[in-house]
């Protein structure tokens, strides 16, 4: 009886031992996400392009916050802040010192220094700019996401080259191509309109594998080669193209449903190619000062932008989307505030002087506060006080742009080029070949430029100085290229930055509310930044780098 | 074996037959108070019989002439008794209360006296302690465990604990133990959800020389609860009722400043910079203007008082209120020879200490039910269902406190505009980063549900003397199902007004006014298998050989497995009547849907013997395959060994005088290592899924995997002591002592961590096995028996920890890592301690040496401008303010030096006693960002303070607000990193007994208990509370920041316990 009952017994446990050990129990994977294999179709490729450069170009970093959120907010809102178009009273990344200027003197001939513990921007930048800083130094940004879209497009290529595809292939291939050669053209566009010196990266992400890269730094002049190097190749690749509906069905995909609209669209091969001109034209003049254009420099900006951007072209562009997006915010959404509140960003009173009066982009957008004067904490430099905020969503004048609106989908911006700048590019060529006849052409253009943004001011008389024309144009590179992450590379070129330099005949609003009007501002900024420490620290330079660190001090 | 055992038990039964024979029957009961005693051992001497008795404590042995039983079960004294030959015999045992004397099974695996164990085992029987009023095990062990630190890191109700048992063995997961219970794994259920009346006693293994048998998850430490069982005979009805009242502490007096120093007009009123003078919109609810305030100024005095326009509002007394709990249980248990059961039901009911924030409830079921089926085959089911309630609308507290700490004082936050509404933000001029909780209540609630069922089955057989069979499976499931609601806020005017309004998962470029929902569903099923067989022999009784040993041999096969799934949905632009769902919802999206499987098993062999008393020698082997482990899936095998020699039971020392006295002494030794599993998708190389609109799109991921990823492994080795001591060999003082001592020496190689990559590579982090750790420590506790007459007894007992853990190398460059609690940095870097804050230095000396380049951080012609002012800080003479380093230093080693306590428990006559426990921590710090954000905008009491500077005293705002600003603005400082030791009464409770007072026959015990928790604490801490800590809960580095963490409370408690 008790043997058949051990036996019964030792039986069960045996078969519980045996069921439950399956090896195949270990053999789990993780079933919630696609794999670099599911990339492999036409489908998954498409997918790909988009997302990787959309969310990991713009979007998707181990760092941000929401207080200067991610691209579309942060990385190009800190060349706002340089650029003095916005300031910030929030310390987070430093962004309340990135913007401060070393020297602030009143109407009254009082001379306020920055008060920070770190208290030049040359110094913070430097002080600030180690890994060990994590995501708090400013100087990460830019760099961590151009990189991801780098690395994005070259996979891009990687698994293009390989991938079946439905229809016509080598136009489905080719589009493709010119797909991840623009956004390179692009990321190197950004990465060497600011730092100092860069790296060349060609490798793609293989499943499982860290990427490598290289130590072998390049100069930024060399970055900006890179870049038009793959502007080209994006329109070798568009010329490449012959089957125009295969094109479209796979830019089409590519491009977000919600940014279908507007501005936004599934451009030509031609618009395209215009729009590659436009940033052409741009890698050239922001990263030159403007006292060394050359003639030839100037005419090389003409060409590019005569065959630049038109006014009905589509152009790259970003919008919110309760679904899903890659912006988050904006930097004009973050100006934006109601009555009281005076937003994350603050509207700099410099930026509010630019305007012409009757201006309607300042009548639709520009919000007087009702407590009369937004005034914050005095150790944050003094410089950014101020009486107004945007509008959210405007006052809804017909024809008129507006800057900030936070409702999802209604706020369009420039991811690119665009038809402004491209023109006032050109104007700006026009003015400084100098004929009479270029300069009333170019204030022709800056006229263009207003209308198309519902300006609403009256045509500029004929005639002009070049000196007059250059303010004209200069005011309306501020206005109507503000917001766009665009900002400080004018400041830069145009020299005010320098710590010798200075701006002069700034409203200024100082601690107890006195409006000053011809305050002069020492901003004392680094023109390129150093390569950020978060990059050197694991990937230090070679023996024949080139040098990573802005030699001024 | 099998058969070589059945046929000695086959040849022993025959033989007996050819005797006559005498059956005794008896019952063993505690000389206390007649319980009945299950597992006592009955021997008859002279004779190789032995029986156990049954649970009601009954037993029945057969013997061939001898009549003399020897009676034994550890934790009582042995009996010898004399059979008279008629009748049945009532034992009595009277209880050994001597700790060595107890046994246990965790990290053994097989049940072991104390007495005969090489390493460090941790117990404390719970089940006649006063219980803590959040019915939180852990909380209950607070102070108990010697080489713990269990810190209550946050007052909120249902806040879970910081357990650190030996070493901090794992960055990439936390600190936490393994819960078992009944030695099965619960690896879905909080450990605060289990109900606290039905766990009889706990046991601790803390490190991997102990927990060697647990493998791959063994290396975090161990604690095993232990589940009451009926005691026997008769049906008893144990009833327990308590109320507690909790007030959060506030030990350091956290305060906001009564003077100001807002630029004023000639009648005193605040006024704005440009003179208009502050007043507060009835309509908007907000101020008309920003305050004047020049913070830096040197002519900026904190001397004004809020008594014109402005007035000072006490946030605390607006917002603040006394929590109550509510704890009610009752058990019925009892037992009949083969059979035992035991039916419990408890409540427990907690309400905030915040006004309007909602409360925890928790209500749990458990049903013990043993059978033996026949004769040597058991079998028990344990089923225990747990219902948590959780509708804290501010889970942690944080939120609140941090808004009301960031708020100036004069913000009145009780009041409603003319719709009878809160509003949000009263405008800049308080503070921006000020926000009303009230509003917060008013338009946003939470509601948490979970139930938990934890059922673990056990089927036992004692094949023969030799081999008994064991196997255990349990089932741990859990659903959570958490909905999180915002209600629509458009016709809030003060909201409207400054665009400022609440939303979780806001879907929109900005918060927006409409109301949103939020639903998550988690489920985790956790299941845990385990095989055992032990074969025990006896080389005197079974072998008949003249050696006195003894051996053991354990196999066992252990299975795990868990299923996590969560599916997280919200909706927005949610409608603006009232009331709705879900499905009104304008916009609905699925957050999340995922799940995760992990999947372990491992085989176990451990061979045991032991020499008489003198001593013993273990090795061991356990070997897993788990789903985690990388390509190639290797098994990862983990060794282990213990020895013990006791020299007290020697001849040599037996005969000796010293004897007398010095009654125990055991040396031991023991190694292991065991492993902390990898998270299970730690391995998978994974793009992410992102919507761009309509369209689903790939992104690439921000850290990359590493495919080839290893467990954890942390290897140990301890040594030890056991001494027991009879100081006193007559009178009733100072009878017993005992004292167990261990030194612990642990490292842990393959660490997991996500390592910074270069962006250039297009990854953000690199997660692989990058860290290797190392740590040491004591532990110790005494027990001495202070004293114990007839009448009274007084027991003392002291605990200790000390440990301390640090890097010892990183594959790769130092990571640093953000404090949850903000922006206060980490620096994880090879030979220094885990954990440690890096931030500037405020000078203390205006000479004061850069310490890494020996330079002055003044410049000797500079250093004429600055001076020392009279609270110690240098400051510049000019500007009033505070000077700090320029870079960055490390802070040192945040955790305590040495964790103790002192336990002293008093009984008199039975129906009288008293507990007194104190715990001191020393050498803990922490950073008080709290105070730092109060800094910030002139709001904390410190600026009212006057100092001294250059012969003039004032409450100089510039120093202040210089302190916050150096460096950098919210950087962080040695000025707020402070001393956070403490010694803390954290129990007393007395208790007297009507029953036994008055000798009620009806009751077994009719209780009144009143105690306190926290009650007294000494520090000099000037945060709310020193035990706090606001990083992820039992995060191996986050453990030295306070930014605004909700303190402990300081608690008194009414309780009554009633047993039939």
């Amino acid at each position: 009886m008790i043997m058949t009952k051990n036996r019964i017994l030792l039986s069960c446990l045996s078969l519980i031992l045996i069921t439950s050990s399956c090896k195949k129990d270990l053999d789990v994977s993780n079933d919630n996400l696609p794999t670099i294999g599911s990339t492999s179709n036409e489908p998954g490729l498409i997918s790909l392009a988009g997302g990787s450069i959309y969310r990991n170009g713009f979007f998707d970093l181990k760092s941000s916050d929401g207080v200067y959120g991610r691209f579309w907010a942060g990385a190009t809102g800190f060349h706002e802040m340089m650029g003095d178009v916005i300031g910030v009273e929030a310390a987070n990344a430093y962004i309340n010192q990135i913007g401060c200027p070393n020297k602030v003197t009143w109407d009254n001939g009082t001379v306020v220094s920055n008060p920070s513990a770190v208290n030049t921007q040359y110094n913070l930048l430097r002080s600030v700019n180690l890994a060990s800083q994590q995501g708090s130094n400013p100087a990460f940004y830019e760099w961590a996401y151009m990189y991801n879209m780098i690395v994005a497009a070259n996979t891009i290529l990687d698994i293009n080259a390989t991938v079946k595809y439905s229809g016509d292939l080598p136009s489905k291939k080719a589009t493709i191509q010119a797909w991840a050669y623009w956004w390179k053209g692009y990321a190197y566009a950004r990465i060497g309109s600011i730092y100092y010196a860069g790296l060349i990266q060609n490798v793609a992400v293989k499943e499982g594998v860290i990427t490598a890269t290289n130590g072998n730094y390049v100069t930024k002049e060399a970055i900006i080669v890179e870049s038009n190097a793959n502007f080209d190749k994006a329109v070798a690749a568009l010329t490449a193209v012959t089957s125009v509906a295969d094109y479209k069905e796979i830019l089409g995909k590519i491009i977000p449903d919600f940014c279908q609209q507007g501005k936004g669209g599934v451009f030509s091969i031609d618009e395209w190619k215009r729009n590659v001109n436009t940033m052409k034209a741009r890698n050239l003049l922001v990263n030159t000062p403007l006292a060394l254009m050359t003639t030839t420099q100037w005419n090389t900006i003409l060409t590019l932008t005569s065959a630049g951007i038109l006014s009905g072209d589509f152009i790259f562009t970003g919008r919110t989307d309760p679904n899903g997006d890659f912006l988050g915010t904006t930097i004009a959404d973050k100006i934006q505030s109601s009555a009281t509140a005076t937003g994350t960003y603050k509207l700099s009173e410099r930026w509010i002087q630019e305007f012409r009066a009757g201006d309607q982009r300042r009548a639709n957008n520009v919000r007087t506060l009702n407590n009369g004067i937004g005034l914050f904490n005095t150790d944050r430099g003094n410089s950014f006080n101020t009486r107004y905020s945007l509008r959210n969503r405007g006052l809804g004048l017909a024809g008129v742009i507006t800057y900030a609106n936070t409702d999802a989908g209604a706020n369009e911006i420039s991811l690119c080029g665009t038809y402004e700048e491209n023109e006032l590019m050109k104007a700006e060529a026009l003015i400084k070949l100098g004929s009479q006849a270029q300069i009333d052409q170019a204030v022709a253009l800056i006229d263009a430029v207003r209308t198309y943004q519902g300006a609403g001011l009256p045509a500029t008389a004929l005639g002009l100085t070049q000196a007059a024309a250059y303010e004209e144009l200069r005011r309306e590179r501020r206005i109507g290229l503000a917001f766009k992450g665009l900002s400080f590379y004018d400041a830069r070129r145009w020299d005010i930055i320098d710590p010798s330099k200075s701006r002069t005949g700034c409203v200024l609003i100082t601690p107890a509310g006195v409006v000053n009007t011809n305050a002069t501002i020492n901003y004392g900024f680094l023109d390129y930044w150093d390569v950020p420490g978060n990059e050197l620290t694991y990937n230090p330079a070679s023996a024949t780098s080139a040098p990573v660190v802005n030699p001024k001090k | 074996m099998r058969k070589i055992a059945i046929l000695i038990a086959v040849l022993f039964c025959s033989t007996a037959a050819v005797f006559a024979q005498t059956t005794i029957k008896g019952k063993i009961t505690d000389s206390k108070d007649g319980t009945p005693i299950a597992g006592a051992s009955i021997k008859v001497r002279g004779e190789n019989k032995l029986t156990i008795s049954n649970s009601d404590g009954t037993f029945e042995i057969v013997t061939r002439s001898s009549k003399i039983l020897d009676v034994s079960e550890i934790g009582h004294f042995s009996q010898t008794v004399t059979y008279s030959g008629t009748g049945n015999l009532i034992i009595n045992l009277t209880a050994d209360a001597k700790a060595l004397s107890e046994v246990v099974v965790t990290g053994v695996g097989v049940a072991t006296s104390k007495k005969k164990l090489a390493f460090a085992v941790e117990s404390v029987n719970i089940s006649n302690q006063t219980k803590v009023a959040t019915g939180d095990v852990g909380q209950q062990l607070v102070g108990q465990i010697a080489g713990a630190q269990i810190s209550s890191t946050n007052g909120s109700p249902g806040a879970p604990l910081n357990i650190l048992l030996r070493g901090i063995n794992s960055i990439n997961r936390s600190t936490n133990p393994m819960i078992l219970i009944d030695g099965l794994q619960v690896g879905a259920t909080d450990l605060n959800s289990i109900d606290l009346n039905i766990i009889d006693k706990v046991e601790v293994v803390q490190g991997a020389a102990a927990a060697t048998i647990y493998g791959a998850q063994g290396a975090n430490g161990v604690i095993q609860l232990f589940t009451k069982k009926a005691k026997g005979g008769k049906v008893n009805i144990d009833v327990s009722s308590s109320v507690t009242s909790n007030e959060l502490l506030n030990i350091g007096n956290v305060s906001k400043a009564k003077f100001h120093a807002f630029a004023t007009n000639a009648a005193g009123e605040v006024t704005s910079s440009g003179g208009t003078v502050l007043a507060f919109d009835p309509y908007y609810g907000s101020y008309n203007a920003n305050v004047g305030y020049s913070a830096l100024s040197p002519t900026s005095y904190a001397n004004k008082p809020y008594d014109k326009n402005l007035l000072y509002y006490d946030h605390d007394k607006m917002f603040l209120q006394k929590g109550y709990a509510f704890n009610n249980s009752i058990a019925i248990s009892g037992s009949k020879e083969k059979m035992d059961f035991l039916i419990a039901a408890s409540t427990n009911k907690q309400n905030s200490n915040f006004k309007g924030n909602g409360g925890f409830e928790r209500s749990n079921l458990t049903t013990n039910f043993g059978v033996e089926i026949f004769k040597n085959l058991k079998f028990r089911s344990v089923t225990q269902l747990v219902y948590t309630k959780n509708t804290l609308n501010d889970a942690t507290g944080r939120g609140i406190v941090y808004a009301l700490n960031n708020t100036r004082p004069f913000a009145n936050y009780d009041y409603k505009d003319a719709d009878g509404n809160y509003g949000i933000y009263v405008g800049d001029a308080a503070g921006v980063n000020g926000q009303n909780p009230n509003y917060t209540n008013q338009y946003s609630s939470t509601l948490d549900r979970k139930v938990d069922v934890i059922q673990n089955f056990n089927l036992n057989y004692k094949l023969n003397r030799f081999v008994e069979l064991d196997a255990k499976y349990g089932i741990n499931y859990q659903t959570q199902q958490i909905e999180y609601r915002y209600e629509n806020q458009e016709f809030n005017v003060n909201a409207g007004d400054q665009q400022f309004w609440i939303s979780n998962y806001n879907p929109n470029a900005s918060a927006d006014a409409t109301g949103e929902i939020d639903n998550i569903a988690d489920r985790t099923t956790f299941q845990n298998f385990l095989a055992t067989a032990t074969i025990r022999t006896d080389f005197q009784s079974d072998f008949h050989l003249k050696i006195p040993i003894k051996t053991t041999t354990q196999i066992a096969y252990d299975y795990r497995k868990n299923k996590f799934s969560r599916f997280y949905a919200y909706g927005y632009d949610a409608p603006v009547y009232f009331p709705w769902n879900a499905s009104q919802a304008g916009v609905y999206k699925v957050v999340s849907d995922y799940n995760e499987p992990f999947a372990t098993y491992g085989l176990l062999a451990n061979q045991r013997f032991e020499y008489g008393d003198i001593g013993g020698v273990s090795v061991g082997i356990r070997s897993d395959k788990a789903s985690t482990f990388g390509r190639g899936a290797k098994s990862q095998t983990f060794p282990r060994g213990d020895a013990y020699l006791n020299i007290s039971k020697f001849n040599f020392w037996q005969n000796a005088a010293i004897a007398k006295t010095f009654t125990d002494f055991k040396l031991r030794a023991a190694f292991g290592s065991a492993g902390i599993q990898p998270r299970p998708f730690d391995r998978f190389y994974r793009l992410g899924a992102a919507n761009l609109g309509v369209r689903n799109s790939f992104t690439f991921p921000i850290t990359s995997p590493d495919p080839d990823i290893q467990v954890e492994v942390s290897k140990e080795i301890e040594f030890g002591t056991d001494l027991g001591f009879k100081l006193a060999k007559t009178g009733n003082w100072f009878n017993n002592l005992n004292l167990a001592l261990t030194y612990w020496d642990r490292k842990t190689e393959n660490a997991i961590y996500e390592v910074d990559a270069a962006p250039s590579t297009g990854s953000g982090l690199l997660r692989k096995n990058a860290f290797s750790l190392g740590s040491n420590g004591i532990q110790a506790s005494l027990n001495l028996n202070v004293l114990n007459s007839k009448k009274t007894t007084w027991d003392f007992t002291a605990n200790f920890s000390k440990q301390t853990s640090k890097i010892l190398s990183i594959n790769g460059q130092e990571v640093v890592v953000t404090s949850a609690a903000g922006s206060s940095n980490y620096v994880l870097r090879p030979g220094e301690k885990v954990g440690q804050l890096y931030g500037f230095l405020i000078l203390k000396a205006v000479d004061q040496l850069d310490p890494i380049t020996g330079l002055p951080f003044i410049s000797k012609a500079d250093q004429a401008l600055y001076e020392v002012a009279s609270n110690g800080y240098v400051v510049n003479k000019t500007t009033k303010q505070p000077k700090s380093s320029p870079g960055q230093y490390s802070f040192g080693d945040p955790n305590p030096n040495f964790n103790m306590s002192f336990i002293n428990n008093f009984t008199y006559k039975g129906f009288l006693s008293l507990n007194i426990q104190w715990d001191w921590v020393s050498g803990s710090h922490l950073y008080n960002q709290t105070k730092s954000w109060m800094y910030r905008d002139g709001i904390h009491a410190d600026y009212a303070n006057p100092i001294t500077i250059s012969g003039q005293t004032q409450a100089y705002t510039a120093f202040y607000r210089g302190i916050y600003q150096a460096g950098a603005n919210n950087g962080t400082k040695d000025y707020f990193y402070e001393d956070a030791s403490f010694l803390r009464l954290r129990n007393i409770a007395i208790a007297f007994d009507f029953a036994k007072f008055f000798k009620i026959k009806f009751a077994s015990r009719m209780q009144l208990v009143v105690s306190g928790r926290n009650l007294v604490t000494s520090t000099k801490y000037t945060g709310y509370d020193p035990e706090v800590s606001s990083g992820a809960s039992n995060s191996a580095f986050d453990r030295g920041v306070d930014h605004n963490t909700i303190p402990n409370t300081k608690s008194y408690t009414i309780g009554l316990n009633i047993g039939f």
